[in-house]
């Protein structure tokens, strides 16, 4: 800071003689000062100019990196989808069950720019939380990612439950999955846990998703009841003590089968997107400079005319 | 009247093909499962599964999930597996030296659960290879 002053002071000390150099020159020949008028303009935008270029360059960067990145994210979501599906085969997928107690599993991205793929997941969520309470029901969030934590963090702290952040700092893998999984069964109380995430489907578009996930007693309860579940009694269930016990270790299996698909889903999407938008911003930067170099070209082209009709003029006043 | 298997992991499909019969480990002991067999659910523990190709017996380490049997199709879950014909014999047996000498070093409740999980995974994955030779 102190050297900061310092070289504001040293340079208003020299600003004065210079000054005084121009108001003596200007003494000398009127003319000049219009001609450093259009000069300095012409500056201003030649700076724009190099920096629209810089953030081109920086875009086009950033859409690389998305773009390799999704092509290393993308066959391990498209293989984990194979462990999701038989788990929907026999348990289903139940978003209307009736339950007192949901937790919102929201997934979000720890890092922007990427689209409007978390305010979607929040949006989605926010739905599901309305939804899901009443007068008798509960409903709490659990968060992924930095960023639905500082959209959720707003309006419903007293509803988070628990937040993680910094998943994606080392790639993902289901043994960090699967631990995290556990974290939030111990931590949290629940009848169905909805996870909320973005399906990829291609690199523009992308479905927000809800997977809903029962916990054993609500599972045996709409097996009782019939419907989609009803066909779950017609299983032997093998290799435990009791039914609710391998029930308890089904779920939370599909549990982290569920999450472990939707945290990658979810960075594929994250790149998608950020590569989209990343491509339109270099296209919108890249329209930004054409625009600027025409009126660039135009001005400078207008003031050469400007001096080409003022040297004729004068000389043709001479001869004349 | 053909069986048809179908071993998933989280990472990859490990098998995804037709089979003649299983022996399925479960938690309540090994399971044999031929054809037409009546719809089931088990858990899955660690342990070996054996897989009848014609008269060929064919091995896999599984390292704990759920299986469903339906209609003549078996989906096996699990947390991990490999062909017993894919492991590294001499990886196999230095995993379960260390795993044994962690057994012996480990202290506290947690830790000993822990050190006896990864013994019975190794002792496994070196079964599973002993099997086939």
């Amino acid at each position: 800071m102190a050297m900061a002053a310092a070289l504001r002071r040293e340079g208003r000390r020299l600003a004065q003689p210079i000054n005084a150099l121009q108001s003596h020159t200007s003494l000398i020949s009127q003319d000049q000062a219009p001609h450093g008028a259009r000069s300095i303009s012409t500056q201003i935008v030649r700076n724009r100019m190099k920096s629209v270029k810089n953030i081109q360059k920086i875009t086009k960067a950033m859409k690389m990196v998305a773009a390799s990145k999704l092509r290393a994210v993308q066959t391990r979501a498209e293989n984990s989808r194979g462990l999701w599906q038989p788990f929907t085969a026999l348990l289903g997928d139940n978003p209307s069950a009736d339950v007192k107690k949901s937790v919102i599993v929201t997934i979000s991205s720890d890092k922007g720019l990427c689209g409007g793929i978390n305010s979607t997941s929040v949006k989605i969520s926010r739905v599901l939380h309305k939804l899901n309470s009443g007068p008798d029901r509960v409903t709490k969030y659990v968060i992924l990612g930095e960023k639905a934590k500082a959209q959720l963090v707003r309006d419903s702290k007293k509803d988070i439950e628990l937040s993680l952040t910094e998943l994606q700092k080392n790639p993902l893998n289901y043994t960090q999955v699967s631990v995290l999984a556990d974290d939030i069964l111990k931590n949290v109380e629940y009848d169905a846990l909805r996870v909320v995430f973005n399906k990829f489907h291609s690199v523009v578009s992308f479905l927000p998703t809800v997977s809903t996930v029962l916990s054993p007693e609500a599972i045996e309860k709409e097996a009782e009841a019939g419907g989609k579940l009803g066909e779950l009694d017609s299983y032997e269930i093998e290799g435990g003590e009791t039914k609710s016990e391998i029930l308890q270790n089904l779920a939370e299996f599909q549990f982290s089968c569920v999450m472990y698909n939707a945290v990658l889903e979810n960075a594929c999407s994250e790149q998608g997107a950020r590569m989209s938008a990343m491509d339109s911003s270099s296209r919108n930067a890249g329209e930004m400079l054409d625009r600027l170099t025409l009126t660039y070209n135009r001005t400078r082209q207008a003031s050469i005319t400007t001096e080409l009709i003022e040297i004729i003029s004068g000389a043709s006043a001479l001869t004349g | 009247m053909t069986l048809n298997l179908c071993v998933l992991t989280p990472n990859r499909i490990v098998w995804d093909s037709e089979v003649k019969e299983i022996i399925l480990p479960t938690n309540s002991g090994q399971i044999g499962v031929l054809p037409n067999h009546a719809p089931i659910a088990a858990a899955v523990d660690i342990g070996i599964l054996r897989i009848r190709l014609k008269d060929q017996w064919l091995t896999m380490a599984l390292m704990g999930g759920f299986a469903r049997i339906n209609n003549n199709e078996i989906t096996v879950l699990v947390n991990d597996a490999e062909k017993g014909s894919d492991i590294d014999p001499q990886e196999a047996q230095e995993t379960l030296k260390i795993a044994e000498a962690n057994l012996n070093k480990a202290e506290g409740k947690r830790q000993k659960i822990e050190a006896n999980l990864a013994l019975r995974r190794a002792r496994t994955r070196v079964e599973a290879i002993n099997v086939i030779s």
